[in-house]
């Protein structure tokens, strides 16, 4: 039997003396989407940083396909691609250079080609040719996206993939999602309230104090949502 | 290779269109070189050895300001997070950085061997066919040593403050072969009263290249 692509067990982690993490236990199937939300400096970064290899456990295990996160083998890497709040993307390369450069990076079989093909997809196509350094937040966000997926990882982890994205880049990104879980690819996002997608089924869970905690369909939205949606109500 | 590749020649696009670490280095090269001329006896100014010696003082000063650029240029969108979750090996990477801080250090030497040339009232001939290997031997060594360093420096606090501390004692052992070796290169000596001047270069650089090599993994990234 394969094993999951992200498995964490009494996963903990600390800097110094503060606990961010405290025995995460998560488990992600292949074309599976988890959430996890939380408020700012709840450590959904940093379990997505754990997940992605860059940052090791203090305590517990987090296994990656099968392997620990911080050790993990050369093809397990080539799977997983992250999108983060930073952008991984070079300022003074073009948005083409940039994908080219990854592409190649991860062995994508004619990178250029595969460059142009995922600038269309993403909306860029018209900026190939332009530095990022000239690109908006959200431009950025959707070539950080393709950046991310252009070498079909089956691994996908989005650290709040909708953030600064206008209504279509919203629609765009929504539809890349979509499309990779239809291929296989796990995913697990972060995000500030619970998302919802037609037609997915999406795990959910919030870190309250470090640990992770399920949420079920008919649990009660964590205190942050409730208090947005009282003040919409009283906005209207 | 073709990781290899992908790296050194996307460092090389970076620092042909802003060209910040090439240009400081040869006007930090040129600075030396031009301060050393006046300060020294001009009896002296105008001998191989002074003009080894400036040589070598523009290397390390030059090497300092970009040869660890290569790599802390990753520090900017986080890119090197993105490396280390990529699939190259971490000796690639080491490598590839390590060819493009010595490029950019070559480029910058040549600019600083013709004007120690015209300062130091050298000629262009043979001598200078004879310095050259001595010149990459001391590029290489300097970059690979630069390279780990940065590695290591990048993640502590106030780490680019840092890494001219660590790099200016364990370069010495190098610096004084070069000067010697390069002098005795300038002024026509027979090579073979360089020749263990020579192997300490080599042997430093195979030191700081091996170390490089199997330790980089253990040194890039962050906690």
């Amino acid at each position: 039997m394969l094993p999951p692509a992200v498995e964490t067990r009494a996963l903990g982690k600390s800097f110094g003396l503060v606990p961010v993490l405290l025995d995460v236990d998560l488990r992600v199937a292949s074309g599976r989407a988890a959430v996890i939300i939380g408020g700012n400096g709840a450590g959904k970064s940093t379990l997505l940083a754990i997940l992605a290899g860059v940052s090791a456990p203090s305590s517990g295990n987090a296994l990656i396909f099968g392997q620990e996160s911080h050790r993990l083998a050369a093809d397990t890497r080539r799977n997983i691609a992250m999108l983060s709040h930073h952008s991984f993307l070079y300022p003074n390369l073009t948005a083409l250079e940039n994908l080219e450069f990854y592409a190649s990076l991860y062995g994508v079989r004619n990178p250029h080609d595969a460059a142009y093909e995922w600038l269309t997809r993403v909306g860029l196509a018209n900026f190939a040719g332009e530095r990022v350094r000239r690109f908006s937040r959200g431009m950025e966000q959707r070539l950080a996206a393709a950046r991310a997926m252009i070498a079909a990882p089956m691994l996908l982890l989005l650290d709040e993939p909708f953030g600064a994205l206008d209504s279509a880049g919203v629609a765009i990104m929504t539809d890349l999602i979509r499309t990779e879980l239809a291929r296989g690819c796990a995913v697990v996002a972060s995000a500030h309230a619970p998302m919802k997608f037609d037609g997915v089924d999406l795990d959910q869970y919030e870190i309250r104090r470090g640990r992770l905690i399920p949420l079920s369909d008919h649990a009660e939205p964590p205190r942050a949502s409730r208090l947005r949606a009282l003040l919409g109500r009283q906005n209207q | 290779m073709t990781a290899f590749v992908a790296v050194l020649s996307k460092d090389l696009r970076l620092e042909l269109r802003s060209g910040m670490s090439t240009i400081a280095m040869v006007a930090l090269a040129m600075l030396v070189l031009v301060v050393l001329v006046f300060a020294l006896n001009p009896g002296v100014a105008r001998g191989p050895e002074a003009a080894a010696g400036a040589l070598w003082i523009a290397l390390v000063f030059a090497g300092m300001l970009g040869a660890s650029r290569a790599l802390l240029a990753e520090n900017e969108n986080a890119c090197i997070r993105a490396l280390l979750m990529s699939p190259i090996d971490r000796a690639t990477l080491f490598a590839a950085k390590l060819a493009a801080a010595a490029i950019f250090m070559m480029v910058a030497l040549a600019a600083g061997v013709v004007l120690t040339v015209l300062f130091f009232n050298l000629n262009f001939s043979g001598a200078l066919v004879r310095l050259a290997p001595i010149l990459v031997l001391g590029v290489i060594g300097f970059a690979a040593l630069a390279t780990l360093l940065a590695a290591i420096s990048g993640r502590a606090r106030g780490g680019e403050l840092l890494l001219p501390l660590l790099i200016v004692p364990l370069f010495v052992p190098a610096l004084i072969a070069g000067v010697r070796a390069a002098g005795a290169a300038l002024s026509g000596a027979p090579m073979a009263t360089a020749r263990d001047w020579i192997g300490i270069l080599i042997a430093f650089d195979v030191l700081f290249v091996t170390a490089g090599y199997l330790l980089f993994e253990h040194v890039i990234g962050e906690e």
